[in-house]
């Protein structure tokens, strides 16, 4: 409504103004009638507002589309009415609409082939990996130790591509199911076994064998794989000892990666967990390559697992996967079921 | 001697699989035209399958489905896909299992063995048994025994492990990395256990009236001598 009476007070003005100016001719001519001066302007002003009333009532939706905040893309295809004006909006925001929508399938499109071409990539790339290792499993030498190392840091690397790509589907990609914790943690760990050894650094397990949390098996594997490289590689050199420990916080399960390695600088730990963000320890380490975390932060939201952090320079790390209620352990189950 | 037939478009991980499986005693046969896969399957009817998935024109799966309708030979999946979807699938189209590339010889080897003794019972002929052998000295894997002028003892899991790394590279040193990495299974090991199990190793050399024959280098690692030998 405020809308329409801005857009249309430059015609009202108009008309009055020539309504008065007609009567002034006519008053100046010598030509005096009141009542019929009055009558007409009456009719006159009568007839200009019928207009503008009619105008604003088969406009309407148009005005109040401009004047409202478009919510949703849907909201701009719909009809305005039968007016020329409104046809002519019609069709043209449909129109808008069809090459927008063109322009995101395009992209869509792209963006899939784009992730599907990486994925099969990563998938070529572990053919000639799986050779490698399988030829190195027999050598013992000092160069075959050291290629090991460099062909377990392509495989990191290429796990992080794979994980990055299927983000993008995640949601046909994961399944909440009961996981032990203990038995994931210890996988990851024997993954790891070679980053340990290499820096020195060895793990301390507090897991309580029989405590399952919901959780999507891989995803968390992942996760605590960001978590642990991460604490190793900070710890190198400075302490020899990571701790993995679960533990309950009133209705959740804590699962906690605690390094203490040189820390995160206070500045730094609300951008961790950005992509590519490295910081000051992604300056003295060259490996990084800031995604870890953000990584981390962005699979945890989507299976609605919290991420906590505290952080000290020269004290160490600790991050913590805040996970839904604990799975009962399985003595427990096996009690109620009986 | 059982015969395992692999199913794996590419000639190296082919090659190589073949050559181990062949070092444990296994008969292997393996597929040169991927359309005639099931040609071979019924010709050499062997006693397990190794499965690619992604293969020129059929995948894995389709050719599990077809073995399926012949036989119920146990089928591993081999594969770069480690997806739940594939695993699933793989299961579904009447695999026993699946192991993900890139894979370690050993968790084929005791896969492949665990199929066979469910299939065919753990009775059948102690066949690929891994033994090591150092002038003399008898390591048995699977038994964890150590012989020596037919005197036997027994070993701890762990202790077999690392004799038969240092059997292995004998007479070469092997690095304390490769043998932490040896020894962390599921459990992990720090430098103070491996000193700890060195010593147990030692003493059960001892035992054995095999005196000194671990040899501690300094800043790399440890080597066996055959001491024993050059005693005589």
């Amino acid at each position: 409504m405020k809308l329409f009476l801005r857009d249309q007070w430059p015609f009202a003005a108009f008309f009055l103004v020539q309504l008065i100016l007609l009567i002034m001719i006519f008053a100046m001519d010598g030509y005096w009638n009141e009542s019929l001066m009055i009558y007409v302007m009456f009719l006159s002003v009568f007839f200009a507002g019928a207009f503008l009333a009619i105008r604003y009532l088969s406009h309407r939706t148009i005005y109040q589309r401009l004047s409202k905040p478009v919510e949703s893309l849907e909201e701009l295809t719909q009809t305005y009415g039968n007016s020329p004006l409104c046809r002519a909006m019609d069709d043209i925001s449909q129109e808008q609409y069809r090459l927008y929508k063109e322009q995101l399938h395009a992209y869509e499109n792209k963006q899939r082939d784009h992730t599907t071409f990486i994925q099969q990539w990563v998938h070529q790339m572990k053919t000639p990996i799986s050779v490698i290792h399988l030829l190195l499993q027999n050598e013992d030498d000092p160069t075959a130790e050291s290629v090991r190392e460099e062909v377990d840091r392509i495989k990191r690397g290429l796990e992080t591509v794979l994980y990055i790509a299927r983000l993008d589907r995640f949601e046909q990609d994961f399944l909440i199911e009961p996981v032990t914790l203990r038995s994931m943690v210890q996988n990851v760990l024997a993954e790891n076994k070679r980053l340990f050894i290499r820096n020195q650094v060895y793990p301390e397990v507090k897991v309580d064998e029989n405590w399952r949390v919901e959780s999507d098996d891989k995803w968390l594997a992942f996760v605590l794989n960001q978590l642990l490289t991460n604490a190793v590689r900070y710890s190198a050199g400075k302490s020899n000892k990571v701790t993995i420990r679960a533990y309950e916080r009133g209705a959740h399960a804590i699962l906690e990666v605690q390094d203490y390695g040189i820390g995160i600088p206070t500045e730094d730990i609300r951008r961790v967990f950005k992509p590519y963000f490295t910081g000051e320890n992604g300056r003295k380490y060259p490996e990084s390559t800031g995604m870890g975390l953000y990584l981390v932060k962005e699979i945890c939201g989507r299976l609605h697992h919290g991420v906590e952090m505290e952080s000290e320079v020269g004290e160490g790390t600790t991050v913590r996967i805040v996970l839904s209620a604990v799975v009962p352990t399985l003595q427990e189950s096996k009690i109620a079921e009986s | 001697m059982s015969t395992i037939m692999i199913v794996e478009d590419d000639p190296k991980i082919n090659q190589l699989l073949q050559e181990q499986l062949e070092k444990y005693g296994f008969q292997t046969v393996n597929v040169e035209h991927f359309d005639r896969v099931m040609e071979v399957f019924t010709q050499s009817r062997p006693d397990l399958v190794l499965l690619d998935v992604n293969l020129p024109k059929f995948d894995g799966f389709y050719w599990c489905r077809q073995m399926r309708q012949e036989s119920n030979c146990p089928i591993l999946f081999i594969s770069a896909r480690e997806s739940k979807m594939d695993q699933v699938m793989a299961l579904e189209n009447g695999a026993d299992d699946y192991i993900t590339k890139p894979f370690d010889y050993d968790v084929v080897l005791a896969k492949i063995r665990s199929q066979l003794r469910r299939a065919y019972g753990q009775y059948a002929p102690q066949e690929g048994e891994r033994t090591v052998e150092v002038a003399g000295l008898k390591l048995f894997l699977e038994r964890m025994e150590l012989s020596m002028y037919d005197i036997k003892i027994e070993l701890s899991k762990k202790e077999a492990l690392l004799l038969e790394a240092l059997m292995n590279q004998h007479p070469r040193v092997v690095s304390r990395e490769r043998l932490l990495e040896k020894l962390w299974d599921e459990q992990f090991v720090d430098e103070n256990t491996l000193n700890v199990y060195i010593t147990r190793v030692r003493g059960k050399l001892k035992d054995l009236g095999l005196e000194g024959a671990v040899e501690t280098v300094r800043g790399s690692g440890y080597r066996l001598r055959a001491t024993w030998e050059e005693g005589q």
